[in-house]
């Protein structure tokens, strides 16, 4: 049987078998935490603590007044030493709150209520207090997620268990490990926004944990699993939409436009954290691996850790790295050092040699269309970075510049390295501060 | 900790293996080793000359055109060697080789290099500088073909001289190694055949070397020897079987797009079939598999989305059953291709490729007919 999928797109050696078995592991805490005080998409945060404060972990260090946004917490108890300025993963500055960490840590959260007769309300609540994000990388308040507008019924959510992204791991041994809490979660989610139709997606190359859950779901009716062809970016959102229910958003528009919701693996496992004990997302696990890590593997950290702390704890840097990089290697942040923490949204850290990134050095497009081809979202990349270079941003928007959700297809093919998704971000800043004008 | 080592590039991290433009024109190098071989065999060393002559005028010309330009030299991206190449593919065994180096001047110099580099040239390079030679008066030099295997019986080394001393028809005149001069007439190609509606009376006597029959009875070559290279023409052109070949590693590698060579194709074998004038023998004949699978397939002067390639591939095909069969001339491969290179620009510009999830889904681009250019250049950012 042909496995669903969706037109273009790429595939690239995923290497995920390095971390796939392994169980996930908790580090040991550092020295101190840097909590940024924006880990998600909308209006910043305002420091609710000062410096000198003692705080205990799960306590709320930072929250907005506006809607579309998510409150972040400490993720141990300590002392709070600064409120600074820290670069954060993407290099940008971004006001955060530094805690030295005290030696004893309280044990929280291990009471577990019943969740069955929450009521949407509650559940809304239970996320937006949490600060629950979306986990896969995008880091959308999930509260606003499930607050639908009402002429827009949603009657699917969709869990994305695609992980499509070479090397990471970490959501295929959450639904390995936690099963049962990812269909709470579902379960959560379905009733928060009214949808009767549960699914969760997962990539043929993860048959174990489709099995599992399978076996789940075969008495629920409302509960499918969909098993899906592997190619990146299978688990992006408009892409697994096409792909498990065959509707397409349309350009600029919301998933909620074709009634359907897509939540990431982990983050409906923390949603079910957080409706059950009340935990705030204070920790996650991410996959450290790259033939540049001693000891890969697939580890529980906490929110605000250091990497140079987590690569040390995974047995620190080998032979030559020329690249650190902060979730997928095909959509994540490279590092300059090691300084940046483990936000909400990280879902990885990669080591990766110069033999596996890629060095090329950029050549003029010689018009293979390669690039088209491999884009998902039927875009022409080249045109984008025609314009963008030229300074004619309307013309990057005519050909999709807005509509490019920033996946990499293009230049993982680009015969001539062309660097398109730094083409694409600069036009969407200029197109949207032309728009503010 | 300031490990300044690591690289901070954009992502992706990732690149696909061997899919780079030197390693992409290595590639189309290797598809035409069988065809070029084969030229050598069935035209002797002559043929070798053309091509060496060509793709090392066309190596120098690179390099003194971006001297003078001052661009950088990109010899090392193979492309002048590959256009060196394609222009000997496109030119008769007969052609004097100071006028093989005028096309492969013409070809790297002018319609590469002058429009801009690899990249920005609007034209096939080699067909432009074969069609630059057929429509200047050097054309005589490039019109005269001989028939497969001439060198047989006076040995595979002789060298060729064409002369014009009879402007009207030509003269090749082979000489054999002891010096003797052999006057030949020259052999028409079996698409001159089917427009002059002759027949082949000169023909080479004696069974060829793989076998095959070199002619029908009614005069004209037979399907299998058009097929596996037993007739007079261009260098590349002869054998459909080793351009095939070639073609096949090339869709392996994904270097070119299934679509251009199915499409004009396709449209030829249209033309011919509601014509009904010879469609086996026209699809068999002339250069229309080498410039389908090779010609057509260029990426620089073909279009880039899945649309404009169908309607460029299309007209191609049925460009040439138009001008094969309504035109004077009898081959009209390089003319057809050399005029969708220009409309490229066209369908590049204007047919729309429907972004996902579009509703209304357009047909064409609305641009402006000129646009302001706006000069700014951004910096590339990191």
């Amino acid at each position: 049987m042909e496995l669903r999928t969706f037109r273009g797109g790429i595939h690239p050696p995923y290497r995920k078998e390095t971390t796939a078995g392994k169980a996930t592991v908790e580090i040991s805490l550092p020295d101190e935490v840097v909590i940024p005080l924006q880990q998600h998409v909308g209006a910043p945060n305002n420091p609710v603590v000062a410096v000198g404060d003692k705080v205990e972990a799960g306590q709320k260090v930072g929250e907005s007044d506006a809607f579309i946004s998510a409150p972040v917490h400490t993720s141990v108890s300590g002392t709070v030493k600064a409120i600074e300025d820290r670069k954060n993963f993407t290099g940008a500055s971004v006001k955060s709150v530094v805690i030295s960490v005290d030696p004893n840590q309280p044990t929280k959260w291990t009471e577990k209520k019943n969740v069955d007769d929450a009521t949407p309300e509650q559940i809304r609540d239970a996320a937006k207090e949490a600060g629950l994000v979306g986990l896969g990388g995008a880091a959308f308040p999930t509260f606003v997620k499930l607050s639908p507008p009402k002429d827009k019924p949603i009657d699917t959510v969709l869990i994305n268990g695609c992980e499509c992204e070479p090397y990471l791991t970490c959501d295929h041994r959450l639904m390995l490990e936690r099963p049962d809490d990812l269909i709470a979660g579902l379960k959560l989610m379905m009733k928060a926004v009214g949808a009767n139709k549960g699914v969760i997606g997962v990539e043929e190359n993860k048959m174990d944990a489709a099995d599992l859950l399978i076996s789940k779901v075969c008495s629920e009716p409302s509960l499918d699993v969909v098993v899906l062809e592997v190619k990146y970016p299978e688990g992006a959102e408009k892409m697994l939409i096409d792909a498990v229910t065959g509707r397409r958003v349309p350009p600029g528009k919301l998933p909620s436009e074709v009634g359907v919701l897509v939540q990431n693996v982990q983050t409906a496992v923390a949603l079910y954290d957080a409706v059950a004990t009340g935990k705030p997302i204070v920790e996650r696990v991410i996959t450290v691996t790259g033939p540049g890590t001693k000891q890969p593997g697939n580890v529980l950290v906490k929110l605000g850790t250091p990497i140079s702390h987590v690569i040390e704890q995974c047995g620190g840097l080998s032979g030559d790295v020329a690249k650190v990089v902060i979730g997928g290697p095909m959509t994540g942040w490279a590092q300059k050092d090691l300084s940046a923490t483990v936000v909400k949204g990280t879902s990885g850290i990669l080591a990766l040699t110069s033999e596996v990134v890629d060095t090329n050095a950029e050549q003029k497009c010689v018009g293979c269309g390669k690039c088209i081809e491999a884009c998902p979202m039927f875009l022409t990349p080249n045109y984008i970075v025609k314009y963008a270079r030229r300074g004619q941003w309307d013309l990057a928007d005519k050909f999709g510049a807005r509509d490019c959700f920033e996946c990499g297809c293009c230049s993982y093919v680009c015969p001539a390295s062309i660097p398109h998704v730094g083409y694409v971000r600069k036009a969407k800043a200029e197109i949207t501060a032309a728009e503010k004008k | 900790m300031a490990n300044s080592k690591f690289m901070a590039t954009v992502s992706p991290h990732l690149h696909e293996k061997g899919q780079t433009i030197d390693r992409a024109m290595r590639d189309v190098l290797i598809a035409l080793t069988p065809a070029a071989l084969w030229a050598i065999i069935v035209f002797g060393f002559n043929a070798f000359l053309v091509m060496l002559v060509s793709i090392v005028t066309a190596m120098l010309t690179e390099v003194v055109m971006r001297w003078i330009l001052g661009r950088k030299a990109t010899l090392k991206d193979l492309s002048a060697v590959l256009t060196g190449l394609f222009l000997a593919f496109l030119l008769p065994v007969t052609t004097p080789l100071w006028v093989v180096a005028i096309g492969s001047f013409l070809a790297v110099g002018v319609a590469k290099e002058l429009f801009g580099g690899l990249g920005k040239n609007i034209f096939n390079p080699a067909l432009f500088g074969r069609v630059a030679l057929m429509i200047s008066p050097l054309w005589i030099y490039t019109a005269k073909f001989v028939e497969p295997f001439w060198w047989r019986g006076i040995g595979f080394f002789s060298p060729i001289h064409t002369s014009i001393n009879n402007a009207v028809s030509g003269r090749v005149i082979y000489k054999t190694f002891t010096g003797g001069v052999v006057n030949a007439t020259t052999s028409a190609t079996p698409l001159s055949l089917l427009k002059s509606g002759k027949m082949l009376t000169n023909t080479v006597t004696g069974p060829t070397p793989v076998g095959a029959t070199w002619l029908t009875s009614n005069g004209r070559p037979s399907g299998w020897s058009l097929f596996l290279g037993l007739k007079s023409g261009s260098l590349g052109e002869v054998s459909v079987l080793l351009l095939l070949v070639g073609a096949c590693y090339l869709l392996y590698r994904r270097t070119i797009d299934w679509r251009i060579p199915v499409g004009v194709l396709g449209g030829a074998l249209f033309i011919f079939l509601i014509t009904w004038n010879h469609p086996l023998y026209q699809m068999l004949s002339g250069g229309i598999w080498l410039g389908a699978l090779y010609m057509a397939t260029d990426w620089v002067s073909s279009p880039v989305s899945r649309r404009a390639k169908w309607i460029y591939a299309v007209g191609i095909g049925v460009f040439i059953g138009l001008v094969r069969l309504y035109s004077p001339w009898p081959e009209g491969v390089a003319i057809s291709i050399l005029i969708w290179n220009v409309l490229t620009l066209l369908l590049d510009r204007y047919v729309a490729v429907p972004k996902f999830g579009e509703v209304k889904k357009p047909l064409f681009n609305r641009l402006p007919a000129f646009p302001k250019p706006k000069p700014i250049r951004v910096e590339e950012k990191a």
